[in-house]
């Protein structure tokens, strides 16, 4: 998952606790290896390398795919899974080094979700395009562990894998976790403020470490696949609360992807939101 | 993206999550951001018997808490003081008469009824603030200053306190100082110490302000011994040096033979005190030690919260509080909380309720009940509830009882038998009411 990943339990058995721990672990490292676009052999990479040729997926991958198609068009082209390639002209360490225009024109025509064919369960990437799940694999991650980990314990719980948060409450619990959002300027210790979750998701999407500043302008390290440019003027963390994490972690980047606009999309989403500019 | 889409979102979304997690939506999500306030509000009632002191307190309390463990607090206290307390002059089966002490006018006291000061009446503000924080990872600061004022006391104060966490968290050690300047201006002035009670329109005998200053210093322990039980040591040490006489308090002298106390031969055309009293002496300066012992058990639910204080000074008074609580819940929002405790106290060296009129004057002498030999037991009862947005309420009732004696040695002449020392028996109510925003 790239991040420190945890779980959080009250449990007095030690034995439940670990198979609790084990079962979460595992479904996040199925899912890690199966998904991750660094490992070589798995479903990512041979969609990734099949030079043109339209490779048939498993239902779980068909279902990412087809969320992914969900969320293209929910972001009006915003958000897309071929984007990955455009990452090869950024380099988003707190430096000031940016793209020439001329590489990101030889960019673009790989990008774009519509050059895909995809029909469940075959896709069919044109030569030199690629996909990632990296914007959404983490909070399926969680999700599905959660629901794992729902099946396995009755107790309080709370998984984290890098921000990415989702907490079970058993019935008769009125007692809350308290989660700490990240201050922009802080040292990793410092909270901006503190969220009390009782149950359900929240997700965290910004760009307080990876960034470029050019010119006077920052820019975050989500890119608008239409321009090959970090969107501008939007809020630096957005933390979204939600049912499931998935749902929680779309509406972040979508919000992040609607820029300046964040807040007003959120607005009209109806749901719990907080923003760092 | 375009506004036209926006409203749609949600519920795609919801919708396409549903197809890729496979289930259903699970339960809904229950998120809020912790209160920056947190207020705390509360209304007391301290009533003692027969018609003595009764005082209205509201306080409020407020808590801001800062990203980062820093916390400001500020709090504000009004009490309503109305009511009469002992004076300290002996009882006997005659009337007596007082001097008030503004020296303006004159009352008596019915005959075998403990002498009261009825004029004691008093509004009281209290201020409060503090500000903690986390130094280092391990170590914690808090500063507060504090501000009091009555019509004749004003108290100010600074404390400062150091903590730090070690053995992975489950041990603390703390260090606190705190310094409290008081400044009284009697009513009439501050009396000179054993002087005589004088007719009305003599001041004579007055000075005008006092003050003292007290230096506490406290060493705590906190350990936390398993998952259920916390055990905290503290020892203090506390010096008040200054004027620390209650300027209204008197001593009665009294006749060696019968115990009653000695009359005074009236002024011709003045008014005044019936029989010989002085104004009580104490020493200028005190110094206490005590040791505090608390653990709390948490036991299925229920936690009981037991503590023990034993505190012993250079007036000779030995003190023994054992003070018992257990929180017990009540469903999931509501709580009762039984209170038991009890008080015990040796008194001071220089207490007597009166004087024997035919020896020399002792260097030092007071009659004020709450230097002499008492037990106390207070008992009550508190009920908690938590409403849907989290706020609780609670209310409180106790009773306190007191019963002191005096020792055998410390009667003088035939006073034996005699309901000298006034007992004390008082209600506590309270309502509070405690909320965020």
């Amino acid at each position: 998952m790239g991040s420190p990943c945890e779980v959080l339990t009250r449990l007095n058995d030690a034995g439940a606790a670990r198979s609790l721990v084990d079962s979460v672990a595992g479904e996040a490292w199925r899912i890690e290896d199966k998904f991750s676009r660094y490992l070589g052999g798995n479903v990512v990479d041979r969609i990734n390398r099949s030079d043109g040729r339209p490779v048939e997926v498993d239902d779980e991958t068909a279902n990412l795919l087809d969320f992914a198609a969900s969320l293209y068009g929910l972001s009006d082209g915003l958000f897309d899974i071929t984007s990955g390639l455009l990452r090869k002209a950024w380099t988003f360490d707190g430096g000031d080094r940016v793209p020439t225009d001329d590489l990101i024109a030889s960019i673009l025509p790989h990008v774009g979700w519509p050059k895909v064919s995809w029909e469940r369960p075959t896709i069919t990437l044109q030569k030199d395009m690629q996909i990632d799940f990296g914007g959404i694999g983490k909070e399926y991650a969680v999700d599905r562990a959660a629901g794992l980990a729902a099946a396995r314990t009755a107790a309080p719980t709370l998984l984290n894998f890098g921000g990415d948060i989702f907490a079970l409450r058993p019935a008769g619990e009125t007692r809350t976790w308290q989660v700490g959002i990240e201050a922009l300027e802080g040292q990793g210790r410092q909270a901006d403020r503190v969220i009390r979750l009782g149950q359900g998701a929240l997700a965290t999407s910004g760009d307080a470490r990876r960034f470029v500043l050019h010119e006077g302008v920052r820019y975050g390290h989500i890119l608008d696949p239409t321009t090959g440019w970090p969107i501008r003027g939007a809020p630096r963390s957005i933390t979204v609360a939600a049912d499931t994490c998935t749902q929680a972690g779309m509406l972040a980047t979508l919000a992040i992807l609607s820029g300046a606009d964040a807040e007003k999309f959120l607005e009209a989403q109806g749901v719990r939101f907080w923003c760092q500019r | 993206m375009s506004s036209n889409n926006k409203k749609q979102i949600t519920v795609s979304l919801a919708t396409a999550t549903c197809a890729l997690l496979g289930s259903a939506s699970p339960a809904t999500v229950d998120a809020q951001e912790q209160n920056d306030w947190d207020f705390n509000t509360a209304l007391l009632y301290y009533g003692e018997s027969d018609g003595r002191v009764e005082d209205l307190s509201l306080n409020f309390l407020a808590q801001r808490n800062f990203v980062d463990d820093r916390i400001l607090t500020l709090g504000l206290a009004v009490d309503s003081l109305t009511g009469a307390t002992p004076i300290g002059a002996v009882p006997f089966d005659g009337p007596q008469t007082f001097t008030s002490p503004s020296g303006r006018q004159v009352r008596t006291t019915p005959a075998n009824e403990i002498p009261l000061d009825s004029s004691f009446l008093d509004t009281r503000y209290a201020f409060n603030a503090s500000w903690q924080q986390p130094f280092g990872r391990l170590n914690t600061i808090s500063t507060g200053v504090s501000f009091s004022s009555e019509y004749d006391y004003t108290h100010i104060g600074a404390n400062v306190k150091l903590s730090r966490d070690f053995n992975n968290r489950n041990s603390t050690v703390s260090l606190a100082l705190a310094w409290s300047g008081d400044d009284m201006d009697p009513v009439g002035g501050a009396p000179t110490p054993l002087t005589a009670m004088l007719d009305v329109g003599d001041l004579s005998n007055r000075t005008g302000n006092v003050d003292k200053d007290i230096v506490d210093i406290v060493a705590g322990f906190t350990q936390v011994l398993s998952r259920n039980l916390l055990l905290q040591i503290n020892y203090s040490y506390s010096d008040a040096s200054g004027y620390l006489n209650d300027p209204y308090k008197i001593v009665s002298l009294v006749d060696p033979v019968s115990g009653d106390p000695l009359p005074r031969v009236q002024t011709p055309g003045a008014n005044g005190p019936s029989h010989q009293y002085l104004f009580e002496s104490r020493p200028d300066s005190r110094t206490k030690h005590s040791l505090y012992a608390q653990t709390k058990y948490y036991m299925g639910g229920k936690v009981l919260d037991a503590s023990y204080r034993y505190m012993t000074d250079d007036w000779d008074i030995d003190s023994h509080t054992l003070d018992l609580r257990l929180r017990w819940p009540l469903g999931d929002r509501s709580y009762i909380e039984p209170h038991v405790r009890y008080y015990t106290q040796t008194h001071a060296d220089f207490y007597r309720p009166g004087i024997d009129g035919s020896l020399a004057l002792p260097a030092y002498a007071s009659a004020d009940y709450r230097l002499g030999e008492f037990d106390a037991i207070t008992v009550g009862l508190k009920y908690g509830w938590e409403t849907e947005s989290g706020n609780e309420w609670s209310a409180r009732i106790e009773m306190y009882m007191s019963d002191g004696s005096v020792p055998g040695n410390l009667l003088v002449g035939d006073q034996a038998g005699r309901n000298i020392y006034p007992d004390l028996d008082a209600v506590i109510a309270q309502v509070s009411y405690r909320f965020g925003l």
